[in-house]
């Protein structure tokens, strides 16, 4: 049994159900009761709350206590003490010994001693007042609807022979066959119930159980089969332990926090440009290395080979970037350099203030004074183009670039037989960037000539002093030559004066004429990896053969000096040769000449035909003459004295009666027929008349300026006046005719003044050939 | 970079009025330079940025066009830049030497 404090303390607080139903000892007046009623069907009802007073003898002696501590001379009560005497209120009542020992008894009962007795209500029935029953003590806590039911019960058996026989009950049946009346419908391990007491398991479990209805206890342990225990058919109750809880604790680690960038852009319209771009080359790419498996399996490791050259392949892209990007930056700083060229004439004339609005840029100036003269024209020297290695070299030939209007190829070679050059050079200059060449290539003998081809611009071929041809690609690159001509057999024995691209041929072979000092032309065909090459003709002289060193007779060799190719008649074509004649020859008959010119006395230097009337061309030779002739006859429409041997003529590209030649002393003559039959409309002297002699000319076909090579391995650009490029004004009433027209017509108009002068002779002009190319 | 590049480089330097010649890479680092270290720095990084604008200008009007070259006269130079894909080449020159 607990003691006295014990049992104050547990009246103190709300006892558990299990303990309550214990007695109290005998020292509590009143017995504490909790009346547990059960229905039949398990309906449990817990009637408490009859706690109104405990029969409890609560004996306060704060005094006595603090004494009897105080007796026991604990130290870890001390403070409780003091604190007790600190907080003594200042009204509190002072009580003397006997009143302090004094026992006040205090009863907890069942009963509400409040409730009232004798409550009556009036009753109109009756007339009368009348008593209320007196309202009961009980009040209700809990109460729960149970899901059990009674084992014997009709509704369980109903079960039962609806489930089929529960193995469990069929157990429990043969286990309490012996001794239990009612089976239980609970398992319990045995004990369980009562071994939460303080007491002895099996005698201590009395449990005091009012019913209204059953009241039956089941004897443990004695009536049992050995394994189970048959308990009450109502004996469960529920037990709660309170674990000791674990105390929550919290941990913290930090770990490494993920990696973060910051990523911001614009996308703007050429980025999804350049995205979609690039995923469409890689789609193609992917569908090629497919297709190339799909087929050729085999190919693959070659693939993988080439892989190591994609770095070198990189580097020389990139190379060739720079060198493009360093390019530019060239030609923009030469812009600067020569800006003052560019204009620097029109410094004079202009102010300022209109100046800064000028365009920098040569073509856009004319010269002003034009204006004031009548029909002469200058030529404004606009830059020279040298190369330092081909100082000492005479300009051999200026050819143009079909494609590229601004470029132009300049053969560096020599002349003279004694001072020949050891080696030569082409350089392909543009007139964007005068101080370097784009293209250098050397040669192993000088450059005597070189031509572009038109349809693909980036093929050159070079004829050398030497006799050998070589063809360059330029893509490809200026160290080797593609093609070059070999052996003794397979050359020129003498220098080659002319070269010239042929049309191609009928199974689209490239294919180019040359032309030789030893008399032959040649055809050479581009075959897949050499050349082949067919004589054309051998030019032999219309005259008796001579006697050889040992008796034989040789037939004398005409050396030609230069070449040309009909326009339109890709068959037909003209050499000119060291002894001043001139041959009409066709590719189709190798041994007959269509027509021979006795046109110079000395060698014929070079011939051009007119752009607008292929049936008249010009001719000039080192007798100071330039000679204009038409087709089939033997004698020139014009003759000019040039007054110094006559290095070079051509036709201007934009007028039928504009041509332009070089002289050794260094003058540019250019003549304009239609303005003055006798005398040239621009006479001016470009290089000093000692130094230097001017070898080469050519027009620019797009731009109004010509380029002329000297001896001294400088080709320079004139710019032309607008007295020299006058161009027809169509009749006021014929105002639809072209340009074109009009230049023939110009032409034929000044012929036909021509051809009537008695000098003329022969009037049969145009032979069958040549009669559907005229006009 | 190839002796080709190397040598028109060179010449470039040679030519008349020319102050400097700078090639910066992708990362706007000063590969090869004629001017001093400071100057070059300070030319790598802002004619990067002006090349990167000029380029986004010309492609913003027409994405299949692209910026070849840029150029800006100033008092005292002229600053020639060729812009590329991988590396920006710069030219200064003063045009009146």
């Amino acid at each position: 049994m607990p003691d006295k404090a014990n049992t104050s303390s547990t009246a103190a607080s709300l006892t558990p159900a299990s303990e309550t139903a214990e007695e109290f000892d005998d020292e509590s007046e009143e017995e504490s009761k909790i009346r547990v009623r059960f229905n039949v069907r398990g309906l449990l009802r817990v009637f408490t709350a009859d706690f109104y007073c405990c029969g409890l003898q609560q004996q306060i002696r704060a005094s006595s206590l603090g004494s009897k501590h105080a007796g026991e001379g604990d130290d870890n009560d001390n403070w409780t003490r003091t604190s007790r005497q600190l907080l003594r209120p200042a009204d509190q009542m002072d009580l003397t010994e006997t009143e302090l020992s004094e026992e006040i008894p205090k009863i907890l009962s069942t009963e509400n001693r409040h409730l009232p007795q004798n409550l009556v209500i009036y009753s109109f029935k009756e007339g009368a007042y009348i008593p209320i029953p007196k309202s009961t003590n009980v009040v209700t806590i809990f109460e729960c609807e149970g899901s059990a039911i009674h084992i014997e019960s009709a509704e369980a058996k109903a079960q039962i022979a609806r489930d089929g026989v529960d193995p469990r009950i069929a157990e429990l049946k043969s286990g309490t066959q012996t001794g239990a009346t009612t089976p239980d419908l609970i398992d319990r391990p045995e004990g369980t119930p009562e071994q939460g007491e303080g007491e002895g398991s099996e005698a201590g479990g009395e449990v005091e159980v009012e019913g209204e209805e059953e009241h039956k206890e089941v004897a443990v342990g004695t009536t049992g089969g050995p394994k189970k225990k048959l308990t009450n058919q109502f004996n469960f109750c529920e037990r709660a332990a309170l674990t000791c809880s674990n105390p929550s604790r919290s941990v913290e680690t930090q770990t490494v926090p993920p990696p973060r960038s910051q990523f911001g852009a614009n996308v703007v319209q050429w980025h999804i440009y350049d995205s979609y771009n690039e995923d469409f080359d890689r789609q193609t790419r992917e569908k090629e290395k497919e297709m190339m498996k799909e087929k050729k399996p085999g190919l693959q490791k070659h693939a993988e080979l080439k892989r190591g050259d994609a770095k070198n392949k990189a580097t020389e892209e990139f190379n060739r970037k720079y060198l493009q990007k360093c390019q530019i930056l060239e030609r923009m700083v030469n812009q600067n350099i020569f800006d003052d060229i560019a204009h620097g004439w029109l410094k004079s004339f202009l102010t300022i203030s209109t100046l800064t609005i000028l365009i920098k840029d040569f073509r856009y100036y004319e010269d002003p004074s034009d204006e004031f003269r009548e029909d002469d024209g200058t030529l404004l020297p606009l830059w020279k183009f040298t190369y330092d290695k081909c100082k000492k070299m005479s300009v051999t030939d200026i050819c143009l670039n079909t494609h590229y209007f601004d470029l132009y190829a300049v053969c560096f070679g020599s002349f003279e037989f004694i001072k020949q050059v050891s080696e030569g050079c082409v350089c392909l200059f543009s007139i964007k960037n005068p101080s370097f060449p784009e293209y250098r290539i050397t040669t192993e003998s000088g450059a005597m000539c070189c031509d572009v081809h038109k349809k693909y611009p980036y093929l050159i071929v070079i004829g050398q002093y030497d006799g050998n041809v070589c063809v360059y690609n330029l893509q490809m690159g200026t160290k080797e030559p593609v093609y070059v001509s070999q052996g003794v057999n397979g050359k020129h024995s003498e220098a080659v004066w002319e070269i010239k691209w042929g049309e191609d041929m009928q199974d689209g072979e490239i294919n180019f004429y040359s032309l030789s000092s030893d008399g032959r032309v040649f055809n050479w065909v581009l075959m897949q990896n050499k050349l082949t090459l067919t004589t054309i003709i051998t030019l032999y002289l219309d005259v008796p053969p001579v006697c050889g060193p040992d008796g034989t007779m040789i037939k004398l060799k005409a050396s030609g000096t230069c070449m040309m190719f009909h326009p339109t008649n890709k068959e037909i074509f003209q050499v000119g040769t060291e002894d001043g004649l001139i041959f009409k020859c066709s590719t189709a008959y190798s041994s007959k000449y269509l027509m021979v010119y006795q046109a110079h006395y000395l060698s014929v230097y070079r011939m051009d035909y007119n752009k607008f009337n292929s049936n008249i061309f010009v001719s000039c030779s080192g007798d100071w003459r330039v000679k204009i002739w038409e087709d089939m006859r033997n004698d020139p429409l014009f003759i000019f004295d040039l007054g110094a041997s006559v290095g070079d003529v051509k036709w201007a590209p934009y007028s039928s009666t504009v041509f332009a030649a070089v002289t050794s002393e260094g003058r540019v003559f250019v003549f304009d027929l239609n303005v003055n039959k006798y005398k040239a409309i621009c006479s001016q002297q470009v290089v000093p008349r000692k130094k230097n002699k001017l070898t080469r000319i050519t027009f620019n076909n797009k731009l109004p300026f010509l380029i002329v090579g000297d001896d001294k391995g400088t080709s320079i650009t004139l710019k032309l006046s607008p007295n020299l490029r006058l161009l027809c004004k169509p009749p006021k009433k014929q105002g639809w005719m072209d340009q074109h027209t009009l230049q023939v017509q110009k032409l034929d108009r000044l012929l036909s003044l021509v051809r009537e002068l008695p000098e003329g002779g022969q009037s049969t002009e145009n032979d069958p050939v040549d009669d559907a190319t005229s006009n | 970079m190839s002796q080709e590049v190397e040598e028109t480089l060179k010449r470039i330097q040679q030519h008349k009025g020319v102050v400097g010649t700078i090639v910066v890479n992708n990362e706007g680092v000063a590969v090869k330079s004629s001017l001093d270290n400071t100057s070059t720095v300070q030319y790598a990084g802002l004619m990067g940025q002006l090349a990167d604008k000029a380029r986004s200008v010309v492609r913003d009007l027409d994405p299949s066009n692209d910026l070849t070259f840029l150029r800006i006269r100033s008092k005292k130079h002229e600053i020639m830049i060729a812009p590329d894909k991988d590396f920006i080449m710069i030219v200064i020159q003063n045009p009146t030497d």
